[in-house]
């Protein structure tokens, strides 16, 4: 691993690496933290709106060849899932206790696994990088940057700014930011909560669908692909602060690095090193780096 | 014997409590009123260690608890209720009042032997039997009215054998005669077990009758503090409560 | 207020095992020890859950870590240490509750989802160290070369006839000491903190060291669980530590009912028979049990045994009326 430090062609690879898995880690992040942060649950199958993402765009392109439709259908499909899952099921747990929330998550993670499973077969699957983005790639001090890999991140800094934007400029972002705090006062100010809370949880899976359809091109499909992604964004935004989009970015991208340079190192440790810094974080700041009080 | 010097606490900006100091003397009975936000219940919470003052001390027989966690300061015999009810519904009254008992003698957790310990129940009978809870020992206390339920929760206070007790609102939510029956309760309490009792009341009628001494509050601050006689006729007391009692009606 | 001694429970509980022990002379076959055998190890290591889950109010998703951990030091010690069984037993229970004590130590200050989270992440940790851990562990094909099972106390392990009376020694020993657990004025302590934790504080109790207590406790049974599976199918695979496991022990708890103590031995058994039966039928497996779950989830909160005793209660209670008020259900 030092060895790669004295090498910027090895120095440059892995912090690309590490920033578009962070820059995934964040879209899914985010949302969890978002739905987290006015519903005050935890989706639990968040990972597999992740999964599920990919593989709408795995077939959108396959019929359309069109990778941009692929990632918007993605999107919006996974985002009315989302939207369908708070309304029929995850509303009617809201009071009772966590429980109850985590098995409803559970069941959909099993469903969706096997669904997947039933539609797409039980093999690793994988797209190719799109037409679009079949060019050299750009060498930068002797290291390979990948055309796909600026596209990702651009995407995703887009797609941070506009959160960023709507959190803190709009109505809407008012009053989720006040949901966030006092969940009580929202409904008690005449604010439709229902209304809220779909539309919050239909971002949050959009949020995780998006990144899925991003990751296609990247990673391989399988079947159970998103409970990785599900623990690594939870620790995320442990270590950012659950409810905060700028915690989320933070810490995905910490995330990503560490494991990027981890894996030419210590692929045992990093994980390790993961937990402890999770660890640290939540003895010596709870709330995470840029959470509210809990 | 319980002593609060210069007492601050603040939350996000907004104070609480300011500069509040006052002592209460052994085996004192005292009420502490305010129009509602004056900081009672936050004067409550630093005594009993829900909250860390921001700075001041509060001296219980001359040391200093103020910042001590809530069991510890518990331990020291600071006992508290709730103003809403605070009990634990599904167990049933006489086992939740064994289990302050065992709280009490530190012996929950112990692993070794059967609950109810024999050298509990003692107690916990004697505890049912001052307020008056021993018919409806086997009811489940999530299953209790309102008014026992609060009684309950005095109930949980007294197994600790407290030499100070904080009563936040015995009263509240009850009925007219309802209200006085506790206040008779919480008065025959005091005169039996010769602690320190503080407690926190709305009905002027039900505290200028049972408190020997009065503190005011009004906004984080002693307004004025004395015998019920002389708190009457304060003239700070009657504009800050003339004023409380047209803005409860408006919330 | 019931009545139960440490003696007369002690006395049920061996004859419980000598029924047990009896039962194969009446049902013979194979498949049924193997059941009664693999439900053991599903049994002590759901109803170590519920100590969390049911008793004290703590909804661990990550109890699997224990399951895991405890199969994988077992048979690690039994077989690169060469160690005598009660000797790995021991220490297995010592490596399981030291885990538990650093992890609940870490965790149970949380509130209730962070908490479920963050157990369950501690236990991916443990999955992905045996996962890379590749020379130790065996990685994903899991340990290879069987666990040897050495002669202890004229107990030979390798004779199955031994192997299922020990599994369901071990398995009516784990209940019992629970069962005394929950009995005990920790017990009761534990049911205070999860009516109100608030409270409790408030009557002096130290929470959070209660709450680490129990973590460990149910973190050495659940590893018991853990050692009793990887004995019986000779191995440790990564997939005990793998978060379904969780997930099912959730659920066995939910199958069973929450709130009675006897409920998650009966659902670790209703879950194996009905995995039996759905991968017979079907090779969708998840699928189904995911359907199952949600109906659980959304409609029959209290269990079947929950359900049952529920019902019998009323029967009695209705019985009783007439004599005096009854007293409210409870487990």
């Amino acid at each position: 691993m030092l060895a790669c430090f004295s090498s910027a062609s090895c120095l440059v690879t892995q912090t690309t690496g590490g920033l578009i898995s962070g820059m995934l880690l964040f879209l899914v992040a985010a949302g969890l933290s978002l739905i987290f942060g006015t519903l005050k649950v935890i989706n639990f199958m968040h990972g597999s709106l992740y999964m599920l993402g990919a593989y709408f765009a795995f077939t959108i392109y396959n019929v359309t060849g069109s990778y941009t439709l692929a990632v918007l259908g993605a999107a919006a499909g996974v985002g009315l899932f989302g939207l369908l899952f708070e309304r029929l099921f995850m509303s009617r747990v809201y009071g009772t206790d966590v429980l109850m929330q985590l098995l409803v998550c559970y069941s959909f993670i099993l469903i969706l696994d096997d669904a997947v499973k039933i539609i797409w077969g039980a093999e690793f699957r994988s797209m190719g990088m799109p037409a679009a983005f079949q060019r050299p790639p750009i060498i930068l001090a002797g290291g390979v940057l990948p055309v796909f890999y600026l596209f990702l991140i651009g995407v995703t800094i887009l797609v941070a700014l506009a959160l960023g934007l709507v959190i803190t400029r709009t109505r809407i972002g008012k009053i989720v930011r006040a949901a966030a705090v006092n969940p009580t006062m929202t409904s008690a100010l005449g604010i439709n909560t229902t209304l809220v809370y779909g539309g919050v949880f239909a971002l949050g899976s959009l949020l995780a669908g998006l990144a899925g359809a991003l990751a296609v091109p990247v990673r391989s499909l399988v079947s159970g692909m998103g409970f990785s992604i599900l623990i690594e964004s939870f620790i995320v935004t442990v270590i950012g602060g659950m409810g905060s989009v700028a915690g989320a970015l933070v810490g995905a991208l910490l995330i990503g690095l560490v494991r990027s340079f981890g894996s030419i190192g210590f692929p045992l440790f990093t994980d390790g090193l993961m937990f402890l810094f999770m660890t640290v974080i939540l003895i010596t700041k709870p709330s995470g780096l840029f959470g509210k009080e809990l | 014997m319980l002593r609060i010097e210069n007492l601050h606490k603040s939350f996000g900006g907004v104070s609480a409590i300011s500069d509040v100091s006052m002592h209460f003397s052994a085996g004192s009975l005292t009420a502490v009123i305010g129009p509602n936000g004056a900081g009672k219940t936050s004067l409550f919470n630093l005594i009993s260690g829900a909250f860390r003052p921001d700075h001041g001390r509060i001296l219980l027989d001359g040391e200093n608890i103020a910042g001590l966690p809530a069991p510890a300061i518990v331990r020291r015999g600071i006992g508290r209720a709730f103003q809403i009810a605070s009990i634990f519904s599904s167990l049933t009254v006489r086992e939740g009042i064994l289990g302050a008992v065992n709280a009490h003698r530190r012996w929950y957790a112990r692993l070794g032997r059967r609950f109810p310990l024999a050298e509990a129940q003692a107690q916990a009978d004697e505890v049912m039997e001052l307020v008056g809870l021993t018919a409806t020992a086997d009811t489940l206390s999530g299953n209790l009215s309102h008014g026992d339920q609060k009684v309950l929760d005095i109930a949980l206070a007294l197994a600790l054998e407290p030499r100070v007790l904080l009563l936040d609102e015995p009263t509240a939510g009850m009925g007219p005669e309802e209200r006085w029956q506790m206040m008779e309760t919480v008065h025959q309490l005091w005169e039996r077990k010769k602690m320190t009792l503080i407690f926190i009341e709305h009905d002027m009628d039900i505290v200028f009758k049972f408190a020997q001494t009065i503190r005011v509050l009004s906004y984080g601050r002693v307004l004025a503090e004395g015998a019920p006689e002389e708190v009457r006729r304060h003239p700070q007391v009657i504009e800050a409560y003339l004023g409380a009692k047209y803005d409860a009606e408006h919330v | 207020m019931r009545k139960s001694s440490i003696g007369r429970d002690a006395l049920i509980a061996a004859a419980l095992l000598v029924l047990l022990a009896a039962l194969p002379m009446v049902f013979p076959s194979k498949s049924f020890s193997d059941f009664v055998m693999r439900a053991s190890a599903f049994a002590i290591f759901a109803t170590s859950l519920n100590l969390l889950v049911g008793y004290a109010g703590m909804v661990s998703f990550g109890h699997g870590l224990f399951f895991g951990l405890g199969a994988y030091s077992f048979a690690l010690l039994m077989q690169k240490l060469g160690t005598s069984i009660p000797v790995a037993f021991a220490l297995t229970v010592v490596i399981n509750a030291l885990v538990a004590a650093v992890v609940g130590a870490i965790c149970v200050r949380l509130k209730e989802i962070y908490f479920s989270f963050l157990t369950l992440a501690f236990q991916m940790l443990l999955y992905s160290l045996i996962i890379a851990w590749t020379a130790v562990t065996g990685g994903d094909q899991g340990l290879t070369g069987g666990v040897p099972r050495p002669p202890f106390l004229g107990v030979r392990l390798d004779d199955p006839h031994h192997l299922y009376w020990f599994c369901c020694t071990t398995l009516v020993v784990s209940l019992f000491l629970m069962w005394h657990l929950v009995q005990s004025p920790f017990g009761y302590t534990l049911r205070m903190i999860r009516d109100n934790p608030r409270r409790a504080s408030f009557l002096g109790i130290q929470v959070w060291r209660v709450r680490v207590l129990a973590f460990i406790v149910a973190g050495v049974f659940g590893g018991v669980g853990g050692m009793l599976i990887s004995l019986f199918v000779s191995s440790a695979y990564p997939d005990f530590a793998y978060w379904t496991v969780s997930g099912e022990a959730v659920f066995m708890i939910m199958l069973g009912g929450i709130n009675v103590f006897f409920g998650p031995l009966v659902g670790a058994a209703l879950l194996l028979v009905l995995n039996d039966f759905v991968t017979k039928v079907t090779e969708h497996y998840s699928l189904v049990l995911g359907v199952i779950i949600l109906i659980f989830a959304l409609g029959l909160r209290k269990g079947l045994l929950g359900f049952v005793v529920q019902a019998w209660k009323k029967y009695v209670s209705g019985a009783l009326a007439t004599e005096k008020s009854a007293r409210p259900g409870r487990n």
